[in-house]
């Protein structure tokens, strides 16, 4: 066996040094390209897996969510789980919100929103809503008769030609706002926020107590509690914790809500993914597999005569696996140049999605593991199978048929 | 050394078949200078191929050293072929993509010497056929009768005990071709190779020591020339 290995990397060793260089740099560069759509497609769709899972985190949900358990509609006493909260370890931050439905009116329009109701200082280490303010300011501490409204029901942002906008609606309109539970109330617009995702700009913003105030609610409620975690990746363990804190409320990680609410977009993707990673692997095995057999075809005659001089054929096979490797790893390394350089493009000029979505490729490690060593097992197979095809051929075939 | 009893190969089969050899018989003692010859299509080319191991007789007994070697598997006639046997082809049947040396020191680390031993091996045999100086030159850098002798030395460079060689001077001139045999005779007169040459040269008979005369698949003549 180990005399067919040095024999076999011989021939493959003298088949590289003196073989065709343009035939050479044709097939990696073939093959490059299958790598590359093995990996690219794959990065994008994760792209968009972060980008929308990063808006659940930065906007509703932050990292973890605390909401009211069994049928109530509210979180009894949120101080005190906040407190709970807040004494456990790994906790960055948190929050509590008053989410209810309103209509809005400015000018005879009409649109129909939800409402949340938040201290706006806390917001500043819990979510993104006081960064995205595209025109005018964030409410403050004071806030008691302003109103921040989306830019898709203002009818500013992108989208607004799609949903029910209210126009003309700038910092300083005048809007009414009529809640669900039938009061009406007129605000003036403090900003109009833009967060490029529909369930902040088709939503509006007032200060936690005006909720807590037009509802009559006492002893500090709210529809949920929201976390922010000092470790990415510690979510579970910190709800665990939560838990053994002694909050009883139904506490779900950034995930397991956008499990439920995306889950059917995220699995239309994964499987986009899935079908994408599978026709990539069976044309670039196909590939692979034409490339090496052609080049195992051109070389029938030689198969022959190394077999004629007394060459073991499992050192031709060995030889053609070899070969494979050879043009397989110098394709994948071609491919990663090629990925690193579109992914670093890509970084810097994002990918725009209805306009303002700016979707960067993520590269995952795992991913490129997952093709390099596919790609490393179809060049084995496809050196091996066509050369051990060639090789039980008789001598006198190998040599003189065509 | 070598007893060949009433072989026979046929392509194809019922009335149809070709029948290339039709039951040939003969013995070749150790350290002889063979021809076989013949007119085109007399079978002299299908006999050396079914001696060398590289196709199998429909028919017939063929033993080298008491050994029937025409009824063992493929990895043993491999191994037989690297071992105990050497083929010249006509066109040479080098390795493109390989030097002189590696052409021929590839079948010594076939045989599990290291490379630096069988590199020896290699040059020691390109030496004989006085292509030292070319070792590393590839087989496109080499004229007809340099490639010749490079598979020569190929052939001779695991010391075979029979050397198989398949119309040679074909594609060589006179000159080329004289060279060649000249290596052929030396083989065979200074380290008692066993040669077993095809032919349709009349001229190269003067190299041999035995005459053996194919016609259409029958051996017509056994013929003694110099000893």
């Amino acid at each position: 066996m180990i005399d067919d290995i040095r024999v076999g990397a011989l021939i493959a060793y003298c088949s590289i040094k003196r073989g065709n260089k343009k035939t050479l740099m044709f097939i990696v560069f073939v093959l490059s390209l299958i790598f590359m759509n093995l990996v690219f497609l794959p990065s994008m769709i994760g792209g968009m897996t972060v980008l929308f899972t990063g808006m659940m985190q930065d906007y509703p949900y932050g990292d973890i969510v605390i909401e009211p358990s069994g049928d109530n509609t509210y979180i009894n006493n949120a101080d005190n789980v906040l407190q709970k909260v807040r004494a456990v370890e790994g906790v960055r931050a948190a929050t509590k919100r008053l989410d209810v439905g309103a209509s809005i009116e400015h000018k005879q329009k009409v649109v129909g929103v939800s409402i949340t109701g938040l201290l706006p200082t806390e917001e500043y280490e819990v979510s993104r809503y006081p960064y995205i303010i595209s025109e005018g300011d964030f409410i403050g501490e004071l806030s008691r008769d302003e109103i921040i409204i989306g830019a898709m029901i203002a009818g500013t942002g992108f989208g607004s030609e799609i949903y029910d906008n209210l126009g003309e609606v700038r910092p300083g309109s005048l809007v009414d706002v009529t809640y669900s539970n039938g009061v009406k109330r007129t605000y003036k617009v403090k900003g109009i926020m833009e967060g490029t995702f529909e369930l902040v700009d088709l939503n509006a913003i007032v200060h936690y107590k005006e909720i807590e105030e037009v509802y009559g609610l006492e002893g500090s409620k709210a529809t949920s509690v929201v976390v922010r975690v000092d470790k990415q990746g510690s979510e579970d363990q910190v709800q665990d914790k939560i838990r053994e804190a002694g909050v009883n409320e139904q506490i779900f990680t950034w995930a397991d809500k956008s499990e439920t609410l995306i889950k059917q977009a995220m699995q239309s993707m994964g499987a986009i993914n899935i079908m994408s990673k599978f026709v990539s692997l069976i044309v670039g095995a196909a590939l692979v597999l034409i490339i090496i057999y052609i080049n195992v075809l051109n070389r029938k005659k030689e198969i022959g005569i190394l077999k004629a001089v007394g060459i073991t054929p499992g050192s031709i096979v060995l030889s053609y696996a070899f070969l494979s490797m050879f043009y397989v790893s110098l394709g994948i390394f071609a491919g990663l140049v090629l990925y690193f350089s579109l992914m670093f493009y890509f970084q810097a000029n994002p990918v725009v999605f209805y306009e303002t979505m700016e979707i960067r490729p993520q590269i995952d490690p795992v991913l490129l593991i997952e093709s390099i060593v596919t790609m490393l097992t179809l060049s084995v197979i496809a050196g091996i199978l066509p050369a051990w095809s060639v090789s039980k051929e008789s001598i006198l075939k190998a040599i003189w048929s065509r | 050394m070598i007893t060949v009893k009433n072989l026979k190969r046929y392509y194809g089969t019922g009335e149809t078949a070709v029948k290339a050899l039709r039951g040939v018989s003969f013995e070749i003692k150790k350290g002889e200078f063979v021809a076989i010859m013949g007119a085109s299509g007399s079978g002299k080319t299908t006999l050396l191929r079914i001696l060398a191991l590289l196709d199998d007789a429909t028919d017939g007994e063929y033993t080298i050293r008491g050994l029937q070697v025409s009824s063992l598997p493929e990895a043993e006639r491999s191994y037989y072929r690297l071992t105990q046997v050497g083929y010249v082809f006509q066109d040479y049947a080098l390795i493109n993509e390989m030097s002189a040396a590696e052409n021929v020191y590839i079948l010594s680390m076939m045989e599990g010497k290291s490379r630096k031993e069988s590199y020896k091996t290699a040059l020691e045999a390109l030496d004989k056929v006085g292509l030292k100086e070319k070792h590393n030159r590839i087989p496109d850098e080499l004229s007809g009768g340099e490639k010749q002798r490079v598979a020569i030395a190929r052939a001779i460079a695991k010391k075979p005990d029979i050397l198989f060689a398949d119309e040679p001077c074909a594609n060589l001139d006179t000159r080329n071709s004289k060279q060649v045999l000249d290596v052929f005779k030396e083989l065979n007169e200074k380290y008692g190779q066993t040669i077993i040459m095809v032919t349709h040269e009349p001229w190269h008979t003067e190299y041999v020591d035995r005459v053996i005369t194919l016609e259409d698949g029958s051996l017509v003549s056994d013929e003694q020339k110099r000893r």
